[in-house]
């Protein structure tokens, strides 16, 4: 059992990452924030657990998350990297120009070119943008096609 | 009312702002525009005012110590001499005073509606709602960041309601529950007080909810009301909740049946507080000045204050003429 875990360290390689760690029951998922080494399992030995996630939604309707922002700091000073889940909860570290560590309370020194991260911690993922224009898209091309066989057989009788 | 503003919190003393575990006192501009008011009204937290309520309260050991329900356990005898029981008599009272500390009266808080960001770019990606919680352990609570991210992509500051809940489920306090008990809704509080449990819920309550919430008010309100009702001043008596009582009453000068029953039990000392304090609270009432220009005490106070400020005065006057007869014939015989 002491060999197990040391021969993944063994040797260069491996960094810190804060990601989420899957765990709860069958079709009952919850995830714990955890700074681990990337090479240890996703739900195995961590470094340190800095927050929880609980993604369905409680009686009020609101998806509960907790975050320990003063070790998230302390992790992200030490070049923890995130996972990419991790990064859409959190935002991006380094698109704010040294500004991300701000916390939840700065937003009225925030410009417009810059978005802070789902909790608003820090800036904003650029795959969040881009996921939700791709939703958007998706979502106006199902209503087009309902559109245009109504519009379709309209057409006929008004047109040429 | 002005008397519990935040003049109240700013005069608050040391010792009772580090008892009551509210945090330190962050200069306002509103206490400096109030100091202009032409004499500063007392508050609940004065010295002196606390003094009086104090002892209005009253030290029934029998009462304080009774029984709480916990495990049973057979009776511990011990045999001590005249000094060991002084001693313990001694240190029971202190206990008692610990126990009879009065919680906080303050002003309903103002509704938080602080809006951090607005992403329009995340409308529709999400159908619920994210409230997420600093866990960092070193911060008070009051100071907590709690935002929540709506689906329509506004990040806001969480509600008051919203940052009890979330602040219970991370840092669970005990006898406070997620949600509410429904014993506060205002159609159940009837019922308890038909069985006289008014210390109890009270007990609940300050359990329950934080000093300056409507619900905490709410139910204080209503079983002030209750009691001053049906007259049952004696549950609260020798608690911690009669100070807020007599307070609530003074506020809204409904000060007659307590006083009735202060004379019915023969507590002359606690009655003559009571009408001290309300000159205090109203100084521009009638008896208040007369009181100052001849400096009345004891009996004639409470005349001159039933024949001006009281309602009920026939009921008063026929108290006190009884407890008149009653201390002539005590001191005859």
């Amino acid at each position: 059992a002491f060999s197990a875990g040391s021969r993944l360290l063994r040797g260069r390689g491996g960094h810190v990452v804060i990601r989420f760690a899957l765990g709860g029951c069958t079709n009952r998922p919850f995830f714990r924030i955890v700074a681990a080494n990337s090479r240890r399992a996703r739900d195995g030995k961590y470094l340190e657990q800095l927050g929880c996630l609980d993604p369905l939604p409680n009686a009020h309707g609101e998806k509960v998350a907790g975050l320990n922002l003063e070790r998230l700091r302390y992790w992200l000073g030490c070049g923890a990297q995130l996972s990419r889940p991790a990064e859409k909860l959190l935002g991006r570290p380094g698109a704010g120009a040294g500004m991300g560590t701000g916390g939840p309370g700065l937003a009225p020194a925030l410009t417009a070119s810059y978005r802070a991260g789902l909790a608003g911690f820090l800036p904003l993922h650029p795959m969040t943008v881009t996921g939700a224009e791709r939703l958007r898209r998706r979502r106006q091309r199902e209503q087009q096609p309902e559109a245009a066989p109504a519009e379709g057989s309209a057409e006929p009788g008004t047109g040429t | 009312m002005a008397a519990l503003g935040a003049r109240g919190s700013a005069a608050l003393p040391a010792r009772l702002r580090a008892l009551w575990a509210l945090p330190a006192r962050r200069a306002l501009a509103a206490d400096a525009g109030e100091g202009k008011a032409a004499q500063p009204k007392p508050a609940f937290t004065d010295e002196a005012v606390q003094t009086l309520l104090y002892k209005m309260t009253g030290l029934d050991l029998h009462k304080v110590f009774r029984p709480v329900k916990k495990g049973l356990k057979p009776p511990h005898y011990k045999l001590m001499t005249e000094a060991q029981l002084e001693e313990a008599t001694r240190k029971a009272i202190e206990e008692a005073k610990t126990k009879l500390i009065m919680p906080p009266v303050l002003n309903e808080r103002e509704p938080i509606d602080d809006v951090l960001a607005e992403d329009k770019v995340l409308e529709g990606t999400e159908t619920a709602k994210y409230v997420f919680t600093d866990l960092s352990y070193s911060i008070p609570h009051r100071e907590r960041f709690i935002v929540v991210r709506e689906p329509n992509g506004v990040l806001r500051k969480a509600t008051w309601e919203e940052r009890d809940r979330m602040i219970q489920i991370f840092f669970p306090k005990e006898g406070r529950r997620v949600i509410p008990p429904t014993l506060f809704k205002d159609e159940n509080l009837g019922t308890v007080f038909q069985q006289d449990r008014h210390e109890d819920v009270l007990n609940m309550c300050i359990a329950q909810f934080e000093p300056d919430s409507p619900d905490y008010i709410r139910v204080h309100h209503r079983t002030y009301e209750d009691i001053e009702k049906h007259g049952k001043y004696d549950l609260l008596r020798s608690t911690r909740h009669f100070g807020g009582m007599v307070w609530y009453l003074l506020s809204r000068k409904k000060t007659d049946g307590l006083l009735i029953d202060m004379i019915n039990r023969d507590l002359l000392d606690d009655a003559t507080s009571l009408i001290t304090l309300y000159h205090m609270l109203h100084p521009e009432c009638q008896s208040a000045k007369e009181a100052k220009e001849q400096k009345l005490e004891g009996v004639d106070l409470i005349k001159v204050f039933v024949k001006t400020e009281s309602q009920r005065e026939g009921y008063i006057q026929l108290a006190l003429q009884a407890y008149e007869e009653a201390m002539a014939t005590s001191s005859a015989s």
